[in-house]
């Protein structure tokens, strides 16, 4: 008894300092209510890892160059050992080399593993020369059979396709592409959406009445021949890079309107706040109104379509590039990757090309984990 | 008071205010005169939807989409620095300013502020309170921690951006300067985390951060509770005689204005009905509307049993069919038949500076 009378005292006497904050700010009640929403975290966090691997540092994890072309034609994938033909445990994976049989009378392919040629896979080992971020030049990769020591070898954890190119290096660098169409039309789509939403709720009369009206002209034309219109209007000649900012816009531009109309009617009822008259009684202008202190408060919401919706654009581009319409070769998408395996002999022939459609699935996945954690977390009053 | 001759800062000049619904149109403010001096208090009393709140948004030109001003002036004499030769008095014709503006946004919060009746909302809610009076002060590119009489510094200041830091000390000061406890701290509250009479004292640190020449008070204590109402009126009679600032206190509570104001002017239906000192009304109206309003609040002492309180009859009538004649005469008990009923009533002088508009006070 004597121990709890003694620490009463010494508790109000010297408050933690975090029990001096009165009442916390909201996007501290956000954070918090967003953690404890384990399905939406781990979306995050497989969000923020395939960011990584796949926009910032593929050249890295990949074992090969994206043009590296080996004769290992249409090869499985290849398959890593730790216990070699006599039956000796090996402590570092290792790959056989392969030997390629041609079957005259099917025409076909195949690959046995030659057991006399033991090649170890490590980590970190020296490969194709890059430039990470554009800048620093590494020759470093992930993994991978060490080029220099063993030129014959190979290691191709997702098989080959025609050039006898690594797949999974494929998937990669496709992925830097399509992800980061989703992201920058996203901000485009966000951009126009905002602006346009905010000015037609704001103003309200006959500039209300033109976006309103152009919007619903947009989404009255059915998508996909739209798509194809418009991505069927940029000159073949162009480069292919672009073709892949055209593409882009293309995207945001017939992505605006829906975003355009949940700002205006979020703004057309913010608007009749009496901060807003507030603020213009102490002499903001217009603009002023519409994007510092109308704009933020719709912020919450526009998070969550903006994250919800991004699945969308990856999955546009996917199937334009698949219908030959959106990017195109020598450019490396997750959409012209499927193109390759979207063959019936590619099916028979070669079925691990298909290994693109887990990556994209588990993106789209993952988007929509987090967009609806935050959908959630982003109001915390909520039960 | 002192004694100085009152110099009028705001004359409202037979405004009127009309609103086109497609129900008809609404004459929100009806001919209405007036006149705000500087550095005293102007009250206006009304009950709801008299027009109140529309004058005083005439006078800051934000008045809502449907709503015209359709006749009148509103003439604000505007006193401006000149390159440190003193001042120079300029006539700005307010409604003639086009509402997004350059000048009318110099004069809204710089030199005419406001303070709403609903301190709740009147706060946007992602920005904390020091960033909302920093907005203010760099709207209008002053500093207010100025030194009375130190013209030069002024002028010096009167340009200047503030780094963060010291616009951060200038917000604590506006904080500390309108009775906010801890405004060390306060300053980086978001509004949801203060106190309807924190907020309001906040609304009050904005609209003087700029030491405005007038302060338009929209019914600023009516949602708060009866002791933050009095430390709210005293903090703005407080800053009123340290920065000699005209007031236009809009309320329909005839306690608050008593205390407050100098000149009360009564308000129906868009129409001033009388207009007085603030001792002439209160004793001897002349109106029979504001000898109604002063029947109907309580009054210490006077116990009679069984006695009601007074209570005004009828309606306010359809603001889309007004009455002929005086507005008024539905409700009034002194109505006098086929007089107030077609004849509209002056602007007739009863006393020293006593105005009243009735039938009572006019040879017809």
């Amino acid at each position: 008894m004597a121990v709890v009378e003694q620490s009463q005292p010494q508790s109000v006497l010297a408050p933690s300092p975090k029990k001096q904050q009165i009442s916390q700010s909201y996007w501290s009640l956000v954070w918090w209510k967003f953690k404890r929403n384990r399905v939406a975290v781990l979306g995050g966090a497989l969000l923020l890892l395939s960011y990584i691997t796949f926009v910032l540092i593929p050249e890295f994890v990949a074992p090969y160059g994206l043009q590296h072309t080996s004769a290992y034609v249409e090869a499985p994938p290849t398959k890593l050992h730790f216990v070699d033909a006599q039956g000796k445990f090996h402590l570092q994976p290792f790959v056989y080399g392969m030997e390629q049989k041609l079957d005259f009378k099917t025409r076909s392919r195949t690959y046995v593993e030659d057991t006399t040629k033991i090649y170890p896979v490590g980590l970190f080992v020296k490969g194709d020369a890059y430039k990470l971020f554009g800048l620093i030049p590494m020759d470093r990769h992930l993994y991978g059979v060490d080029q220099v020591a063993n030129p014959d070898s190979i290691v191709l954890l997702m098989g080959s396709d025609a050039l006898g190119r690594d797949w999974f290096t494929r998937v990669l660098y496709g992925g830097r592409l399509s992800l980061v169409i989703g992201l920058i039309g996203q901000i485009l789509t966000l951009f126009f959406g905002m602006v346009l939403g905010v000015m037609s709720g704001f103003y309200g009369g006959t500039t209300d009445q033109v976006i309103q009206r152009t919007t619903e002209f947009i989404s009255a034309i059915p998508n996909i021949p739209l798509f194809m219109a418009l991505a069927s209007a940029i000159p073949g000649y162009w480069p292919p890079l672009t073709v892949y900012f055209m593409l882009t816009i293309i995207l945001s531009f017939v992505n605006w309107g829906g975003l355009a109309r949940q700002v205006r009617g979020m703004i057309l009822s913010l608007r009749e706040r009496e901060y807003v008259l507030a603020a213009q009684s102490a002499g903001a202008s217009n603009s002023r109104l519409m994007f510092r202190h109308l704009l933020p408060g719709t912020m919450s919401h526009v998070i969550v379509i903006a994250t919800l919706a991004i699945p969308s654009m990856i999955l546009a581009e996917t199937a334009l590039s698949w219908l030959g319409l959106g990017i195109r070769p020598p450019l490396t998408s997750w959409g012209t990757l499927l193109q390759d395996a979207a063959t019936v002999r590619a099916i028979h022939n070669t079925p691990w090309e298909l290994w693109t459609v887990p990556f994209i699935l588990l993106t789209i996945l993952a988007y929509n984990m987090l967009g609806d954690g935050l959908r959630d977390a982003l109001d915390p009053y909520a039960r | 008071m002192n004694e100085l001759p009152s110099e009028p800062l705001v004359e409202v000049k037979d405004l009127r205010v009309e609103f086109d619904v497609r129900a008809g149109i609404v004459k929100a403010v009806d001919g209405l005169n007036m006149t705000i001096h500087r550095g005293k208090t102007l009250g206006v009393i009304g009950e709801s939807g008299c027009g109140k709140s529309m004058t005083a948004r005439a006078i800051l030109n934000m008045i809502p989409k449907p709503g015209k001003i359709t006749n009148g002036k509103i003439l604000y004499h505007r006193r401006v620095q000149n390159n440190g030769h003193g001042q120079l008095d300029d006539n700005v014709e307010l409604t003639q300013l086009d509402p997004d503006g350059k000048i009318i946004r110099e004069i809204r919060g710089g030199e005419i502020g406001m303070i709403f009746q609903e301190p709740m909302s009147s706060l946007t809610p992602v920005y904390t309170a020091g960033t909302h009076i920093n907005e203010a002060v760099s709207l209008h590119h002053l500093t207010p921690v100025r030194k009375v009489g130190d013209q030069l510094a002024e002028q010096v200041m009167a340009h200047k951006a503030v780094t963060k830091e010291e616009a951060r000390e200038i917000a604590i000061a506006m904080l500390r300067r309108v009775g906010i406890p801890k405004p060390t701290e306060r300053v980086d509250n978001y509004p949801h985390q203060l106190s309807g009479g924190q907020r309001q004292r906040v609304m009050i640190a904005i609209a003087l951060s700029c030491e405005p020449a007038m302060l338009i008070a929209d019914e600023p204590t009516t949602a708060l509770d009866v002791s933050i109402e009095a430390q709210i009126l005293d903090i703005m009679r407080e800053l009123q005689n340290s920065v000699n600032m005209a007031i236009m206190f809009i309320t329909h509570n005839l306690g608050v204005i008593a205390s407050m104001a100098e000149e009360i002017v009564v308000m129906y239906m868009g129409k001033a009905v009388e207009q007085a000192k603030v001792v002439e009304l209160f004793k001897d109206a002349k109106h029979p509307y504001t000898q109604a309003l002063l029947r109907s609040i309580p009054k210490l002492g006077e116990k009679k049993e069984g006695n009601r309180l007074a209570s005004i009859s009828g309606m306010t009538p359809d603001p889309f069919n007004l009455p002929t004649g005086c507005v008024f005469h539905p409700r009034c008990p002194m109505f006098m038949p086929g007089k107030c009923d077609k004849i509209k009533p002056k602007w007739t002088k009863v006393g020293e500076d006593h105005w009243v508009s009735c039938l009572l006070y006019e040879e017809v």
